[in-house]
């Protein structure tokens, strides 16, 4: 566990954190009500002293303490035998007692905070200290002052703020002084309901995962879900065996790599340049000492691919000498001697024709090939499938394809362009997917976004920068 | 507020605040805010309640802090 943060007590928060608060810092929980400042706050002081033996303070200027008691009981938690045990404290004062207090040497302040070792600390809510001290002026030297008694106890604090109206539209001079600023509202969703967001906008000392990410009140108090992760596919995660692609952040989201059985399909747009990202992953294949199924396209030619692979310090006409990968050719075109014997040409082959050759021959070889242990990798031509076949034999049989692929325990790279698959195959293809990799040129930049993962995770937009060494693009 | 007898009620809806918000600190006007009760009164009930140890006060006057002064319980005797 990293020392210099912590926990805040929602999981979700503490990954949107990268680990938790930073130690020490004073953060602003603002919100209408409803948006559950104050559940967020107890939550945040509750696991403290439950989880991370953490003593802490609740100080509520309005509410009674017995409320806040009562309330808590529906989460299960029990914050009376937490202020006998000297690990919570649920104070009730007025702002201008608190002030004076602090401002005391020995006062009651100093008094609690060593009473009971205190380490976090929670105000409800700042907002009142407007209604003690007239001027605005006077309120931001207040403030200030508060927030450096807080700093020098070194308790990492949550401040929790009413946000008005008028608040949304004019940011509060509260929000420059501390260190972190998180804002949870309740948006209206659909037509009969509302959805509960909340959003990092400022953290010292920590790196934040930027949006709105939703979260739920539940019986066990708040649960977030960072945004841009979703439901975990068990299934392909489950197994160890994964391949690094050759693009370290590109491993980083997927978790390593690509996991042996997953299928992955690749939608470019025409302008985008995916020659880099599709031969950074077929080399790390060949490094892993996997067996190639390539299908060749209207594009990509033998002498294309050697070039492409001698950028990766592969020899591809010695690899396919060593019979490590097959060729499946759409094309009536010249090759290479040296290729000859590696290509299965289907250019004359009828659909009918076609899947007996895939069934009887290149599915027999990887299916012999993995029964006496080797590994198998298939680049799939999605487009030169629908080009050459028509989109109902994809329809009717890539999911088929795949799905016999990954059986065998042979992961899969499909090339397609969802726009010119049109919309139903597409999603067809992506629900047949258990990865998704978009790459698109907007303006004078490459985007390259993971949509689906099996572990879950999802990135951002990222931007694809062109650089000289291996593997020739970065993602930033 | 007149006699001792007509004091009971605040007396006891005073002492019931602060058993049941033990870690209240609060100066007379306050209290009278948080109660809805005349900061006169409270202040002579206040008064009796620190001089029956129910409540301590911290220091004087208008400023004066008024909490709980939790009773010490006994959970064990060693024989």
């Amino acid at each position: 566990m990293n020392n210099n943060v912590v926990n805040t007590g929602v999981n979700g928060l503490d990954r949107v954190l990268y680990g938790g608060i930073p130690r020490g810092n004073t953060v602003i929980v603002e919100g209408f009500p409803g948006t559950g400042k104050t559940l967020l706050g107890m939550q945040f002081l509750y696991q403290g002293a439950v989880q991370h033996d953490e003593p802490g303070i609740y100080i509520t200027f309005e509410e009674f303490p017995d409320q806040i008691y009562k309330d808590m009981k529906a989460f299960g938690w029990d914050i009376r035998k937490l202020e006998e045990e000297n690990k919570l404290r649920v104070i009730t004062l007025s702002p201008e007692v608190l002030m004076d207090q602090m401002m005391k040497p020995d006062g009651l302040f100093e008094h609690l905070i060593h009473e009971i070792g205190c380490k976090r600390i929670v105000v409800d809510s700042i907002s009142l200290f407007q209604y003690s001290y007239a001027s605005i002026e006077e309120q931001r030297k207040v403030i200030y002052s508060f927030r450096n008694t807080l700093r020098k106890y070194q308790l990492t604090s949550i401040l929790l703020k009413e946000m008005t109206s008028v608040e949304e539209e004019n940011v509060s001079f509260i929000n420059y002084l501390v260190d972190g600023v998180i804002t949870l509202t309740l948006k209206p969703y659909s037509k009969n309901y509302r959805k509960r967001t909340l959003e990092v906008t400022k953290m010292r000392g920590s790196r934040i995962q930027e949006g709105e990410h939703l979260y739920r009140i539940t019986d066990e108090g708040i649960y977030l879900i960072p945004a841009l992760s979703m439901v975990e596919d068990e299934v392909i995660t489950a197994p160890v065996d994964t391949v690094p692609t050759a693009i370290p952040a590109m491993d980083r989201i997927l978790g390593g790599g690509i996991h042996d059985g997953a299928t992955f399909t690749i939608d470019t747009n025409s302008k985008s340049n995916y020659r880099y990202i599709v031969t950074a992953i077929k080399s790390g294949r060949i490094k892993a000492g996997q067996k190639l199924l390539i299908f060749l396209s209207s594009l990509t030619t033998i002498s294309e691919l050697e070039s492409n692979f001698k950028k990766y310090d592969l020899d591809l006409a010695q690899i396919v000498k060593e019979g490590n990968i097959t060729f499946v050719e759409h094309y009536r075109r010249n090759v290479p001697k040296e290729y000859k014997d590696a290509i299965i040409n289907v250019s004359d082959l009828d659909n009918e024709q076609y899947r007996r050759v895939m069934n009887e021959q290149i599915f027999s070889m990887i299916e012999q090939g993995v029964a006496n242990g080797e590994k198998w990798f298939v680049y799939y031509d999605l487009n030169t499938i629908a080009s050459q076949r028509g989109s109902e034999f994809v329809k009717l049989y890539f999911g088929v394809e795949v799905a016999k692929i990954s059986s065998l325990g042979v992961s899969t790279l499909v090339f397609t362009n969802f726009k010119e698959l049109g919309e139903e195959t597409s999603g067809f293809v992506e629900r047949s997917s258990n990865g998704v990799i978009r790459t698109w040129v907007d303006g004078n930049y490459q985007f390259l976004q993971i949509t689906k993962t099996p572990n879950g995770t999802i990135s951002e937009p990222l931007l694809v920068e062109k650089i000289d060494e291996k593997p020739f693009i970065r993602l930033v | 507020m007149n006699g001792p007898q007509a004091m009971l009620p605040l007396q006891l809806e005073c002492t019931l605040y602060f058993e049941n918000n033990p870690y209240a600190y609060e100066t007379v006007d306050g209290l009278s805010v948080r109660l809805g009760r005349k900061a006169e009164d409270l202040e002579k009930i206040l008064e009796h309640l620190v001089s029956l140890n129910i409540v301590e006060v911290i220091g004087k006057g208008a400023t004066a802090i008024y909490h709980y002064n939790q009773p010490e319980l006994v959970h064990g005797v060693e024989v």
